[in-house]
């Protein structure tokens, strides 16, 4: 097990309910969530890699296909 | 310090516009994209391919039907052809579909920002932007490289002394040039001749082999080639181009054919010899980007060496140069960039048209290419004049071949030319992508008289002597 910081690009959020559904959606797949960001579209979590990867992470289903959230990975420390 | 993107496109033609705009559609316009080029916004397409060529040939054939009307009782006469005026409105025609398509639509997205310059890369995720203001640096957390292709022109002894003619500086021309000879007789050089030969010049095209390009069904290829003589453009095969230089006011080609001189006297050169792409001035080496001579190598999602930088368009090292396929591929990266997937295209179903008259439009395999590659194909070519609204137009040369899968009738390549065969080539892609047998065609009512029964037709001829059925027999 190993702890990471992973800070993200999120895009299509809108509104203070699109930041909570980003949010709830990172917790799903087992995120701690440190912030989420309307305003530079940005979020940043903790995970434990050996339960999901940062990689897995940016195509949880929050950011799926039918989502109109995406994401993209910036940063792994 | 460096401007930073989510998206940086070098380019500006289809493949960049098109990436752009799905980029922006998936991300609700959120992702910032920066779209850096120089020239014309827009590309070869607009700019100086597919618009002013069509627009030169249904012009020239106008001229043409003037000249040679098809029907009994409709007298000849000479059109008078003001070539200059001609000119200027196809410039015109060019400057607003550039505007509607291209300048307009990006109105629509404030997250597009414009850099006017060359781009050449200094790193792996950053690249240096070089225009009349100075230098800045642009970082890219993804990077598309869509600079498209230019003529490519032949190493020939005098040829930058005298001067030449390409499909970029045709448009250009105000006097209608007396003698062309057109070097090379691929897509543009065909469509290029015929329109110039139509609207009054005398066209020769001088090449070394008697086929048209690689990957053209032969027998259709050879069939255009005696409807573009039947029209009076001369094809002078086996000739090994030695020099070119001016004599008085005539452009001399001196050629070696079948081991003797020749020398061809002409008004204007045309360079139709292929095209080549853009990769000059990028360092692609600094950002770990594989390319050759051909172009820049990609994997088949269209990503390059460094994972992190994507080429679409005619850059790419691929079979095909078509501004669909283009703007198809930077649609498809957008996608494996902004969505994690990683699609790729299939070029046996993009379908690629030469807008002679007649048209030449096909999809898929060749015969040769079917049998080289699976050993079993079958085919059937049905001429044109065979196919009722044919007859009607009074066109006489032509055909279409179907190829299929011989142990399924699965249709895998099929090959037409005709009147309007770019416009109903369609058929042939979704038989294809659908995995369609030519029962499967015959099973469909086309719409009778049309030329593109001709594809039922010649999907009937797998079974059936056509000679023993009567019009629109299922």
């Amino acid at each position: 097990m190993a702890e990471r910081k992973v800070t993200m690009r999120v895009f299509g959020m809108t509104c203070d309910d699109c930041v909570r559904t980003v949010s709830d959606g990172l917790k799903k797949e087992g995120a701690d969530v440190l912030s989420v960001s309307l305003e530079d579209g940005m979020a940043i979590v903790k995970i434990d890699d050996a339960k999901i990867s940062a990689e897995k992470l940016v195509k949880a289903s929050v950011f799926g296909e039918e989502s109109h959230y995406k994401a993209q990975l910036r940063k792994v420390e | 310090m460096a401007q930073e993107y989510d998206l940086v496109i070098i380019g500006r033609g289809a493949a960049a516009f098109s990436a752009a705009i799905r980029t922006s559609e998936i991300t609700s316009n959120q992702a910032a994209i920066a779209m850096i080029g120089f020239g014309p916004i827009g590309g070869t397409c607009v700019n100086v391919g597919c618009v002013p060529s069509k627009y030169i040939i249904e012009a020239s054939k106008a001229a043409s039907t003037q000249r040679n009307p098809r029907y009994p009782g409709i007298e000849p006469s000479d059109p008078s052809i003001a070539f200059d005026k001609l000119m200027e409105s196809l410039r015109e025609a060019v400057k607003e579909e550039r505007k509607s398509k291209y300048e307009d639509v990006l109105k629509f997205y404030p997250n597009i920002t414009l850099y006017e310059g060359k781009a050449s890369f200094i790193s792996s995720d950053t690249v240096k932007v070089t225009s009349k203001l100075g230098e800045e640096n642009v970082k890219g957390y993804n990077f598309i490289i869509a600079t498209g292709s230019s003529p490519k022109i032949p190493q020939i002894e005098g040829l930058e002394e005298i001067g030449y003619l390409t499909s970029d500086s045709v448009w250009s021309l105000n006097e209608l040039p007396g003698e062309v000879g057109i070097l090379g007789g691929g897509f543009v050089g065909l469509e290029i001749g015929q329109a110039l030969h139509r609207l009054g010049s005398s066209v020769r095209i001088i090449k070394k082999h008697d086929t048209i390009a690689r990957g053209i069904e032969r027998e259709v290829g050879s069939e255009l080639i005696r409807a573009l003589e039947n029209d009076g453009i001369s094809f002078l095969t086996e000739r090994d181009i030695e020099k070119v230089y001016r004599r008085g006011d005539k452009k001399i080609i001196s050629t070696k054919y079948k081991g003797k001189s020749e020398e061809i006297e002409v008004d204007e050169i045309l360079i139709a010899s292929g095209r080549k792409s853009n990769v000059e001035g990028l360092s692609l080496e600094n950002a770990r980007v594989e390319y050759s001579d051909n172009g820049i190598k990609v994997n088949d999602d269209f990503s390059t060496r460094n994972p992190l930088i994507y080429a679409a368009g005619d850059v790419v090292d691929q079979r095909y140069r078509l501004e669909t396929l283009a703007a198809r591929e930077g649609a498809v990266i957008a996608s494996n960039i902004f969505q994690h997937s990683s699609k790729g295209v299939s070029l046996q179903e993009v379908p690629w048209a030469i807008f002679t008259e007649p048209q030449l439009a096909s999809v898929g395999y060749t015969e040769d290419e079917y049998n080289r590659n699976f050993g079993k194909a079958i085919s059937r070519v049905l001429p044109l004049v065979t196919v009722p609204k044919a007859r009607i137009l009074r066109e006489d040369t032509g055909m279409f071949k179907i190829v299929a899968d011989e142990n399924t009738g699965k249709i895998v390549g099929i090959h037409v030319l005709a009147p309007y065969a770019a416009e109903f080539i369609i058929e042939g892609v979704m038989a294809i992508k659908n995995g369609y047998t030519y029962h499967d065609i015959i099973d469909n009512s086309h719409i009778f008289p049309t030329v593109a029964e001709g594809i039922k037709l010649t999907s009937q001829s797998f079974t059936r002597d056509m000679a023993k059925m009567s019009c629109c027999m299922e």
